[in-house]
């Protein structure tokens, strides 16, 4: 084959191509059914034989249906498979995220932050719909008792280190206090060994003395 | 697509788009049913299963909503048929008159002539060889581009159009075989003759 042949193959081919191109699209047996004469010599070089082969096979080569009962049978496997796949998934969910503020947590995502960065920057046009987490905001009766751009984690551990602090000062005052522990087995205690020096001769002595 | 990749119980609506497409492509290539749905249905759990895998590459000229999905979907099918038809070696079995199946049951009057003209044409594909046949069932039954078909058979796009041109002309050679070969039958004086042994 020389590439003269090789040439002329490769456009014929092209040819071929851009008939079955119409033919599929159903331009060539439309254009023929309404009669217009360039219908049937859509491209002039094509053969005539492979051009009625092109029209015969796209007539007899038809798409097959599977059976209805197949079709179900294979979604319901389907189906069975994607719930197998999600099962893994979700356990796998207590490591996500979760933003403290339902709707606000935009900010975890980074395509919902960067719509929500196109919708700040583009606030003051107040034009294009609201997105989802800035509407959730609104809906949210809270929000209005809420400080803006003040995450409750800063409240949150603020407020268990003050308690935490609080907590060791009481810790050291009350083992620092002089005087009597009050709790019930500290004053149990201390009456057994009342009692017991009392029950002793001369106990009288060591007994403590009274102030009153 | 992209739904179906966040939550595969989306899938569904995928399956059912390309559920006829994906067992008419491996019925023609395995001309039975029965292995045409077990083909089918390997495809379509391989492919949710490897659903991550999966990469888009339609470019933003290819227009709004140009997917490669079929062309993913169909080489998964390729592989499934392939497969299919390895084990059918082994236990090899007698296909069905696939021209009887295509031909319409409504149409009694015609339906002679179109059963007999089907399977002419279904023979004349069956001949063909291999990636021809493919070639073909794609560009007809499916009616795919030359880019997807090149895409699902791993070649180039001049050289499917190459391909399809070949195979339109032995089609036609072979079509126009079998018609002078009834012409005769139907003019010569002793009835038609037995018909030819090209049944496969």
């Amino acid at each position: 084959m020389t590439p003269f042949d090789r040439e002329a193959g490769s456009t014929d081919a092209l040819l071929t191509d851009l008939y079955l191109d119409a033919l599929l699209a159903g331009a060539v047996l439309d254009a023929a059914a309404l009669g217009e004469p360039g219908a049937r010599a859509f491209p002039g070089r094509l053969d005539p034989a492979a051009r009625g082969a092109a029209e015969r096979l796209r007539r007899d080569l038809v798409r097959v249906h599977p059976s209805f009962r197949f079709e179900e049978r294979l979604a319901t496997r389907l189906a069975e498979a994607a719930m197998a796949m999600r099962m893994p998934l979700a356990a796998g969910d207590e490591g996500r995220v979760i933003s403290f503020r339902p709707g606000r947590g935009s900010e975890l995502d980074p395509a919902r932050a960067t719509q929500a960065d196109d919708t700040r920057a583009g606030a003051d046009a107040r034009t294009g719909p609201k997105p989802a987490a800035l509407a959730d905001a609104d809906t949210d009766p809270d929000s209005a008792r809420r400080v803006p751009g003040r995450p409750l984690l800063i409240g949150g551990a603020l407020t268990s280190a003050a308690i935490s602090i609080a907590g060791a000062a009481w810790v050291a005052w009350r083992l620092g206090r002089p005087g009597r522990a009050a709790t019930p087995m500290a004053r149990a205690a201390r009456a057994v060994r009342m009692a017991r020096l009392a029950a002793v001769p001369g106990g009288a002595r060591l007994a403590p003395r009274r102030l009153d | 697509m992209e739904a179906a990749r966040r939550d595969r119980a989306q899938f569904d609506a995928l399956y059912r788009r390309y559920l006829a497409q994906v067992y008419s492509y491996a019925f023609y290539e395995l001309g039975d049913h029965h292995a045409a749905e077990d083909a089918t249905e390997r495809t379509f759990l391989a492919a949710l299963a490897n659903l991550d895998r999966f990469e888009e590459r339609a470019r933003p000229a290819d227009g709004d909503g140009a997917s490669t999905f079929r062309v993913w979907l169909f080489q998964i099918a390729r592989n499934a048929v392939a497969s299919e038809r390895r084990g059918r070696r082994r236990h090899p079995q007698v296909p069905l008159e696939a021209a009887a199946l295509v031909a319409d049951p409504l149409d009694i009057e015609g339906g002679t002539s179109t059963r007999d003209e089907a399977a002419h044409a279904w023979r004349a594909v069956g001949r063909l060889p291999a990636d021809r046949r493919r070639a073909l069932v794609l560009r007809f039954v499916e009616e795919m581009s030359t880019a997807e078909i090149a895409g699902i058979l791993g070649r180039s796009e001049g050289a499917v159009r190459v391909l399809i041109h070949r195979a339109l002309r032995a089609v036609a050679g072979d079509l126009r075989g079998a018609d002078q070969r009834r012409e005769q039958a139907a003019t010569s004086p002793d009835g038609p003759p037995d018909p030819p042994s090209d049944a496969g």
